[in-house]
């Protein structure tokens, strides 16, 4: 070969080498977006005040609870001030404006999100051993059909619901998980 | 209709299954001695027991109550409400009474469940039942008090 295509080939080589192999790095740049896409839900009141080490926050303002509650000994209170003395385990109460749903009570110990970078909380979100055993597609079920993550859309009220719609949302976590369930640095 | 079981009796009560539990038991059972105070869990003037535990009776539905032991403060009774209604009275806790109904019962649920609650935890347990005439340093002492006699 002369060296008049040479450089001709250096350059396709060097193209062709630094290339990313089609597909994969398209999954995951579409499974990043699709996390950026649903960070902002996850650190909405709706969700965030609930995945709290110790004492939940209340409202959009995200308040300390007033009274002053806290996890006790099962994320569900302790003693006289369990969840349970004022939150319905169905519904909102219309007379008290407790706001209520099945399930009500502080997320477990392993899923404090407060604090946490977008990086971290990706981290946390698909690590099995502190996402309650969870695999991508089981959170997508998860996000999808569990009543207290709904309440979060209907949560009545003046409390604001999360910056996506709850199909929007499930459909972002189904394109995340299906990308590779991605996460930034 | 749903039925309601208050202090060991079911009662049939043609209700709203959203009505408070508070109203249920003060007008249709007559069962005065718990208190309406706010109407929105933050008083605990309401405060009744439900399957044993503490529960704020203006924010529960009578709906979810049905199926439950609901007890109020004419009928809880055992040693630990012994001993409770005895310190109270040893130390003549009460002033003008108002909130007393939900004191005791929320001091009922702390020492049943912890027989030697400390400060921080007698805090922690009676933070939802407020006093307007300030007697939380008599509660405080009574709750020692009958702790001591359950030793």
């Amino acid at each position: 070969m002369t060296a008049r295509h040479l450089w001709r080939v250096l350059l396709v080589g060097a193209v062709l080498l630094g290339a990313p192999r089609a597909g994969i790095a398209d999954d995951q740049a579409s499974s990043l977006a699709a996390w950026q896409r649903l960070l902002p839900v996850l650190e909405h009141p709706r969700c965030l005040n609930c995945h709290q080490a110790n004492v939940p926050l209340q409202g959009d303002e995200r308040r300390i609870h007033l009274p002053r509650v806290e996890r006790g000994p099962d994320g569900m209170g302790d003693s006289a001030m369990r969840c349970t003395a004022c939150h319905s385990q169905a519904a909102n109460n219309p007379s008290s404006g407790a706001p209520g749903a099945e399930g009500w009570s502080l997320a477990p110990e392993t899923m404090v999100w407060q604090g946490l970078s977008s990086g971290d909380l990706c981290r946390l979100m698909k690590d099995k051993a502190r996402n309650g055993n969870r695999t991508p597609e089981q959170i997508v079920e998860h996000v999808d059909k569990a009543p207290l993550v709904r309440w979060g859309w209907a949560p009545g009220g003046s409390r604001s619901t999360p910056p996506l719609g709850h199909a929007e949302f499930v459909q972002q976590m189904k394109l995340w998980a299906a990308g590779g369930a991605a996460c930034p640095q | 209709m749903l039925t309601l079981n208050v202090n060991g009796t079911d009662h049939q009560l043609d209700v709203d299954p959203e009505m408070p539990l508070l109203w249920a038991i003060r007008d249709r059972l007559d069962l005065t001695g718990t208190k309406f105070g706010c109407g929105r869990a933050l008083c605990g003037a309401c405060t009744v027991h439900i399957d044993g535990d503490a529960a704020r009776s203006c924010s529960i539905m009578a709906g979810d109550a049905v199926g439950k032991k609901i007890v109020t403060i004419e009928a809880v009774s055992g040693k630990v409400a012994d001993a409770v209604r005895s310190a109270w009275q040893q130390l003549d806790v009460v002033q003008c009474g108002y909130c007393q109904s939900g004191q005791i019962m929320s001091a009922i649920n702390l020492l049943s469940d912890n027989n030697k609650p400390s400060d921080a935890e007698i805090d922690a347990s009676m933070e939802g039942n407020i006093c307007r005439c300030g007697t939380y340093v008599r509660i405080r002492a009574a709750i020692h008090e009958a702790a001591k006699t359950l030793a």
